[in-house]
């Protein structure tokens, strides 16, 4: 046997096994999961020029594949396509992560502030409850009205963090504690006034 | 001359080697590393702008092709190319600059468009609430408004929250947000005390003035009228006009009154059923008016039958002229408050019996019809 008819099974291998090239459909599908979970934890919210890039890179990674597919068997090469497989899933992976963070923190602020406005709405009725029913009652009347609204608003809040808009659910809070905050120091001056006077008794009117 | 064709050989060999030495530098690098810089710093720019968020398609456009790009650069980094051979990628690297940069200096155009719309927004929207504010005191009508002013407040403060944080689109949508409800509040306003500036009711309240008076005239009496919108009350002695004094209202006394504890003053024709001087009310004299009258109780069963009314709330009454209890508490519930030394002059020329009429209005060009129709003016500039 001379060395030429060793040398054919060798090729006939190698033909074989190039024209056998697949694309990385695990690799692939992973990096894609990847990319659906970064986007369902928030990233084309919280991170969303990342987000952006690592969909882009999922498009050029599908590019790639169809690229490859249009040639012929023996000259298609995957390997690219697994680089940026693992690459956009491993960039997905991080966005996920940073996108869960910022979310935490955003949501944290947010369920902060709500609280400081509850509070703040709280401290409110409850001086309207202290104000005397007695004669001055248009601006009590006016101010009553006011501490209703924040008290209502309060559901507003509540409903943005539902939704997860936390950016409106924040500075709605911070708008609701610093709008009682007036009506309290308003409050205070109208007690401080009325409380000079004796309140009347109750009349039918 | 073998030797000297030989040195030939040697030389023009030399001289080819030294030039496709010094030619392969030049073709080594396949992509100019300026070229990805300058995309590099179109992406920055654009990142800065916020465009993702700001303008997400323009971004996503600009980073599928960034990104397609990219991974081109990855893989071609090591390839060799002559120089005479076109580079599409530098090419397109190129193109994406060029297409970048336009797409910078347009989305910072309409930024810088989109913050001026906000920031006049809210310079429109606050300028109009506080003309509002104004007006609405001017009439005594901030609690027909009920939540609103509050709401109206609270998305103005979000809309300079979010200025501030550079979010521009969400201030905008507050300021339209709050501007929507000012409009709302003019709205409610003019359905709540439209008839101010109704031709027709108006009339009618003239009318139940006119016959007072012709009454007073008639019956040589007094009669009292008074005119809720002009907040003045206006004494008749044998028809003629005898004195007019300034008077305040229930803390919602603008409105017509409807039931108990709802702070609105009555309006119709009704008579002085008692007296009460001194030591008899704590509000230093009162006149006790017989209301509600055969109209008010009418209007009333009609309403809680309707479900206008809850069930719960009464008709009311001791709806009174009185005085000041103290100065410091000069507001009433629904009655008729004159200053002290004015309710004793009323009160030593009133008799029991005297009719007394409340109406809203006496001119069709009354401080509440005018007020209307500024809002209703404003409301369409808004």
């Amino acid at each position: 046997m001379n060395s030429r008819s060793t040398m054919v099974p060798v090729l006939c291998a190698l033909l074989m096994l190039t024209a056998c090239a697949k694309p990385p459909t695990e690799q692939i599908a992973a990096a894609e999961k990847a990319v659906s979970e970064a986007q369902q934890s928030g990233a084309s919210t919280y991170v969303a020029d990342e987000y952006a890039k690592v969909q882009g890179s999922l498009a050029a990674l599908k590019k790639e594949v169809s690229d490859q597919d249009g040639k012929l068997a023996i000259f298609r090469d995957y390997g690219k396509v697994e680089q940026l497989a693992v690459a956009a899933k491993s960039d997905a992976e991080r966005l996920k992560a940073e996108a869960t963070k910022k979310k935490d923190e955003a949501k944290a602020a947010a369920l902060q502030a709500q609280q400081v406005a509850q509070e703040a709405v709280a401290a409110t009725l409850a001086l309207v409850a202290k104000a005397p029913t007695g004669k001055d009652r248009a601006a009590l009347e006016s101010i009553k009205a006011d501490a209703e609204a924040l008290k209502a608003s309060l559901n507003q809040v509540q409903m943005a963090i539902d939704t997860a808009d936390y950016p409106v659910a924040q500075t709605k809070a911070v708008a609701i504690h610093e709008k009682s905050q007036a009506v309290s120091h308003e409050i205070e001056a109208a007690l401080a006034k009325i409380g000079k006077g004796k309140p009347s008794a109750a009349k039918k009117k | 001359m073998p030797g000297y064709g030989l040195r030939i050989t040697s030389i023009v060999l030399g001289w080819g080697a030294l030039a496709l030495a010094g030619s392969l530098p030049g073709c080594v690098e396949a992509v100019p590393q300026d070229a990805i810089e300058a995309v590099e710093n179109i992406d920055r720019d654009l990142m800065q702008l916020r465009a993702a968020e700001f303008s997400p398609n323009d971004y996503a456009q600009f980073a599928h092709q960034w990104m397609a790009l990219k991974s081109r650069v990855q893989a071609d980094e090591d390839l060799v190319r002559w120089p005479w051979e076109p580079n599409d990628l530098e090419i397109a690297l190129r193109r994406l600059q060029e297409e970048g940069a336009h797409t910078v200096t347009r989305l910072t155009k309409e930024r810088e468009t989109l913050r001026h719309s906000a920031e006049s927004k809210i310079a429109q929207v606050e300028g109009r609430s506080r003309m509002m504010t104004l007006q609405v005191s001017g009439i005594d009508s901030r609690l027909v408004l009920g939540q609103k002013p509050v709401e109206t407040d609270l998305l103005m403060k979000q809309a300079h929250a979010f200025y501030e944080q550079g979010q521009y689109d969400r201030s905008l949508d507050a300021a339209d947000r709050a501007a929507q409800n000012l409009a709302m509040q003019a709205v409610l306003l003019s359905h709540e005390l439209g008839r101010y500036a109704n031709r027709d009711q108006i009339i009618g309240w003239q009318q139940m003035a006119k016959d007072t008076i012709t009454w007073s005239r008639i019956h040589r009496t007094s009669a009292i009228v008074v005119s809720k919108a002009d907040r003045v009350l206006t004494l008749y002695r044998n028809g003629q006009k005898i004195a007019s004094y300034p008077v305040r209202l229930g803390f919602n006394g603008i409105r017509e009154k409807r039931y108990q504890g709802d702070g609105a003053t009555p309006e119709g024709r009704y008579r002085v059923s008692s007296k009460r001087g001194q030591g008899q009310t704590q509000f230093y004299r009162a006149l006790v008016l017989d209301y509600p009258n055969e109209e008010d109780r009418r209007r009333y069963r009609l309403e809680r039958k309707t479900g206008q009314i809850p069930a719960s709330r009464a008709i009311g009454g001791q709806i009174e002229i009185h005085g000041v209890e103290n100065e410091l508490m000069a507001q009433t519930l629904g009655c008729v408050m004159l200053d002290n030394p004015q309710m004793i002059l009323l009160f030593d020329r009133v008799e029991k019996g005297t009719p007394v009429t409340i109406v809203g209005a006496l001119h069709e060009q009354n401080s509440i019809a005018q007020t209307l129709e500024m809002l209703g003016v404003q409301r369409k500039e808004t």
